[in-house]
């Protein structure tokens, strides 16, 4: 009896071998190997060599650009995505099907296409870019405004469809209770709702976030690229990559992955303590 | 449901059968591929001189030749070739880009030693202004005034921008923009940092700097007198203006040796070179917006192209060495300038 | 759901809501069509029949495809024996999967650079081959998979993870093999996210850009795809062809993302209705 199970284990883990393998392969080969070349390359003149790359003047630039805009749209992305998820799940109201669809459509749209969509939406061409920037001076192509904008539009999915099901399935027996104790929807919502959403909101959040850090195809057409102004780490690798800079491209290239690599540490313990829920 | 699935995966998987096939050329007797890898400014023009090149290539040898073209950047499509594109021909914007490719060991061959040392067209650094020049801008003094706003390419990633720089530098330095002092590099980088912090975008490439232009952004453009022309061309409004003083643009073309071995295209693609020389082909240059380096056909496109009064060349500055190195390195002149520039906002 | 009175704040919300998607998305996206007919009809019909933009959509299409179909053999893979299996460096090899989303597409370009250009440390034993990874097709086709690769995986594991096992020992103790266990009893119950995953991996192929426009090349009929195609244009000045282009990129992947998406809620209310049915009869 016990033999036959330890062959039957034995058989059982020489067959998960067949999958096992190749998976792990697949993954080696695909993101390991190419992450391990460019840290390798980044790191090839000495930390101290990255580090003074990094600090380049136009390059540290790029990374704070890059940082603050993607951080001012994580935030504004929360609160707008908080308000969309609630609205869609607690009201009613006609065209709410369409408009839920809709909140799929940045992930089906090219992030190339969302760039020209903006550039030709806020240009100083179109009507609203002249009106924008000849009546209230604000110009929105070729600005961090315009930054903000196009890695808002790419991001709007995730923190709405983070928070939507949490909610969805939210028990509402206490937030009754709390309104037949005679709270205010306001009190109701900060103090019974909320606490539930916030996991799922910062969930959503950091998503948005670590991939606003990276965006490039809507970025490069909106944004115009100047250095020291409006150009972002994508953009300010892509010059270094084609004026043969080949440390600063690596190197400030190993920096993002870092804060991707961070920021999705988080994300995944977040996960983890959303599934122990 | 499920007959639906299995279809969207046999769908699957016969479209990528279907579409697998037929992308192999031969390079057979009668088929030969020759590969360009070229700056985006002479694009339209080599749209009309290639397939001139086939049939004549057609009637002189009897093989058909077929064109794979890329353009890009100057400075990208050059570290691109040395990356791997194998291109047989390079047409580039500026020599240090031909001489990074030369630098890596894929062209053996002196390109430079033709009579036009391996020049096949020029163009010279204008500007480009508005519809009837409202702000009159009319040499490189009006672009130091405040308030002008002026876009040009970003140096780091755009061999035109280089020329953009190096034209208004050395104006400077020659003592032809009014209000600085000739010989003077202290007069002349201040000079330059007043037009630089008139500087509204700065575009990865020459092209679309122009393009950000056309959009609505800057008074003027500091580019190309080609890319002017050939903006005009198309239905754009905008002027050109021709500065008194400025840098004459010389643009090489050369075979990379190591492709055209590997690819056994060498006696086509020397033919084309020679072909892009021809009275016909630089006449097509210069429909182009391009200055030409055939007398016959540079004189025919005169009225074209004003002579300028200060001319010069990198020379003046010592060569592509010297620039990259005290102008554009780290500690480089420009390097310098940009980022006081941009701090002192 | 809370039917509730619809008080004014609730209204106040639901126009904040409208007002805010409108601006963001629904205006750029009616920009782009307007942009395009700017003309007329009759450019657009033009762009349609251009032999460049033809070329830039096959290209698309069959990199997308390729990616599509090894994602789906190795995605479900992954999933599978992150769900099933337990082994050293299971953590590591799950957190890994979520870099691609994360990473800058244009880094991702410039990693397969390092590894396949001429400089690069796998050039010397391809070119023994004779194989041209960068600046080609090739280059391209593992860029898109790189970036393409959580889209699948992370479809599949939720789903695996709900699988009946019940099913599944029961069909291995009357003697079913492997292969027939995958068709008759897993596969039902994956297909849907098989589906959904395969069109999002789809349309994120589709779309990629930053990554192809560094390991590509842009030689225009051999190694252009749409996006490429796209931003040649809008340099070219061929607006109306870059819109026009844009418009169908656009339309397609939200196409087929809806599609999927209807596939996917369709499933769903099977599903609750049958949980609903055997709730039922449970009772009864």
């Amino acid at each position: 009896m016990h033999e036959s199970l330890i062959l039957e284990k034995r058989r059982t883990q020489k067959a998960e071998w067949v999958l096992r393998l190749p998976s792990i392969l697949y993954i080696s080969l695909m993101i390991l190997i190419p992450l391990i070349v460019i840290v390798q390359d980044g790191f090839r003149e000495g930390i101290s060599e990255l580090i003074h790359q990094i600090r380049l003047p136009i390059a540290k630039h790029a990374i704070v650009l890059t940082l603050w805009t993607s951080a001012l749209m994580t935030v504004i992305n929360a609160v707008m995505g908080l308000i969309t998820a609630y609205v869609f799940v607690r009201f009613e109201f006609p065209g709410k099907r369409l408009l839920n669809a809709i909140v799929d459509l940045p992930l089906a749209i090219p992030t190339l296409v969302t760039g020209v969509m903006l550039v030709m939406l806020y240009g100083p061409q179109q009507t609203l870019g002249r009106f924008l920037s000849e009546t209230l001076g604000i110009g929105v192509i070729f600005a961090p405004p315009g930054i903000v904008i196009a890695l808002l539009f790419i991001s709007f999915p995730f923190v709405v469809r983070s928070i939507q099901p949490v909610l969805q399935d939210l028990d509402q027996t206490q937030e009754r209770a709390a309104a037949t104790l005679g709270a205010s929807s306001w009190q109701t919502f900060w103090r019974v709702v909320f606490p539930a959403l916030v996991l799922p909101m910062l969930n959503g959040s950091l998503l948005s976030f670590s991939r606003a850090v990276g965006e490039f195809g809507s970025v490069v057409v909106v944004a115009g690229n100047i250095p020291l102004r409006t150009q972002t780490a994508a953009v300010y690798t892509l010059g270094a990559v084609e004026s043969q800079n080949r440390l600063g491209a690596s190197a400030v290239s190993v920096l993002l992955i870092s804060i991707s690599f961070f920021v999705l540490i988080i994300t995944n313990a977040i996960q983890k303590k959303m599934g122990a829920k | 449901m499920k007959n639906i699935t299995k279809l969207i995966l046999i769908l699957t998987i016969a479209l990528l059968l279907v579409s697998c096939s037929g992308n192999t050329t031969s390079q057979s007797g009668d088929e030969i591929r020759l590969i360009l890898g070229a700056y985006t400014t002479p694009r339209e023009a080599y749209g009309q001189i290639i397939p001139l090149f086939q049939d004549y290539w057609l009637s002189e040898t009897g093989q058909r030749v077929s064109f794979e073209e890329s353009y890009l950047g100057s400075g990208a499509q050059s570290r691109a070739v040395v990356d791997g594109f194998e291109a047989d021909i390079v047409a580039l914007s500026l020599e240090a880009d031909v001489t990074r490719i030369q630098d890596s060991g894929l062209i053996t061959h002196d390109w430079k030693a033709g009579e036009t040392e391996g020049i096949v067209t020029t163009s010279v650094v204008s500007f480009a202004v508005r519809e009837g020049n409202p702000l009159n801008i009319q040499d490189w003094d009006d672009l130091a005034q405040p308030g002008v706003e002026v876009v040009t390419p970003n140096p780091k990633m755009s061999g035109g921008a280089m020329w953009n720089i190096l034209a208004m530098y050395g104006a400077a330095l020659r003592g032809r923009v009014d209000g600085v002092p000739g010989d003077d590099p202290v007069a002349a980088e201040v000079f330059l940092r007043k037009v630089l912090s008139n500087v509204a975008v700065m575009d990865k490439a020459a092209r679309d700097s122009i393009l950000t232009y056309e959009k609505g952004i800057g008074d003027l453009a500091i580019t190309y007198e080609n890319e002017v022309l050939v903006g005009r061309q198309s239905g754009q409004k905008y002027e050109r203006v021709i500065p008194t003083s400025t840098i004459l643009i010389e643009n090489p073309i050369a075979i990379v040796d190591a492709n055209v071995d590997k690819h056994g295209t060498r006696e086509v693609a020397e033919a084309f070179l020679d072909f892009v020389f021809t009275v016909q082909a630089q006449e097509i240059f210069a429909q182009h917006g391009l200055r030409v380096v055939n007398q016959q056909a540079a004189e025919a496109s005169k009225g074209l192209y004003p002579d300028i009064p200060d001319l010069f060349t990198v020379d003046y500055f010592g060569g592509w060495e010297v620039i990259m190195d005290d102008i554009f390195g780290e500690e480089g002149v420009y390097t310098q300038a940009i980022l006081q520039v941009q701090r002192g906002e | 759901m809370d039917q509730g009175k619809k008080g004014f704040g609730a209204w106040l919300l639901i126009l904040l809501v409208v007002l805010y998607m409108g601006f963001l998305i629904v205006a750029p996206i009616v920009s782009l069509i307007q942009g395009a007919f700017q003309e007329g009809l009759s450019p657009v019909f033009r762009s349609l029949s251009s032999a460049a933009l033809f070329q830039a959509l096959a290209l698309s299409l069959k990199i997308a495809l390729g990616v599509v179909l090894i994602q789906l053999i190795f995605g479900t893979m992954l999933a599978w024996v992150i769900v099933r299996q337990d082994f050293w460096g299971k953590s590591l090899l799950n957190g890994l999967l979520d870099i691609p989303f994360a990473i800058s597409p244009v880094v991702v370009g410039y990693m397969l650079l390092l590894l396949f250009g001429r400089n690069g440390i796998l050039f010397p034993l391809l070119e023994r081959f004779g194989i041209r990874i960068a600046f080609a097709v090739p280059g391209m086709f593992i860029a898109t998979l790189f970036v393409s690769l959580p889209f699948m995986i992370r479809e599949m594991i939720p789903v695996i993870e709900n699988l009946d096992r019940q099913q599944e020992y029961a069909a291995t103790t009357l003697g079913a093999n492997q292969w027939a266990i995958f068709w008759r009893i897993i596969f039902p119950q994956i297909r849907t996210a098989l589906v959904y995953g395969m069109t999002l991996t789809l349309a994120r192929a589709l779309g990629e850009f930053g990554a192809v426009l560094v390991i590509g090349g842009g030689v225009q009929g051999r190694t252009e795809t749409t996006t490429l195609f796209i931003f040649r244009s809008l340099d070219e000045r061929r607006f109306t062809e870059a819109y026009t282009a844009s418009i169908l990129l656009g339309a397609f992947s939200v196409t087929i993302v809806y599609l999927a998406d209807a596939i996917k809620r369709r499933q769903k209310k099977k599903e609750e209705i049958k949980d609903l049915q055997a709730s039922l009869s449970f009772k009864s």
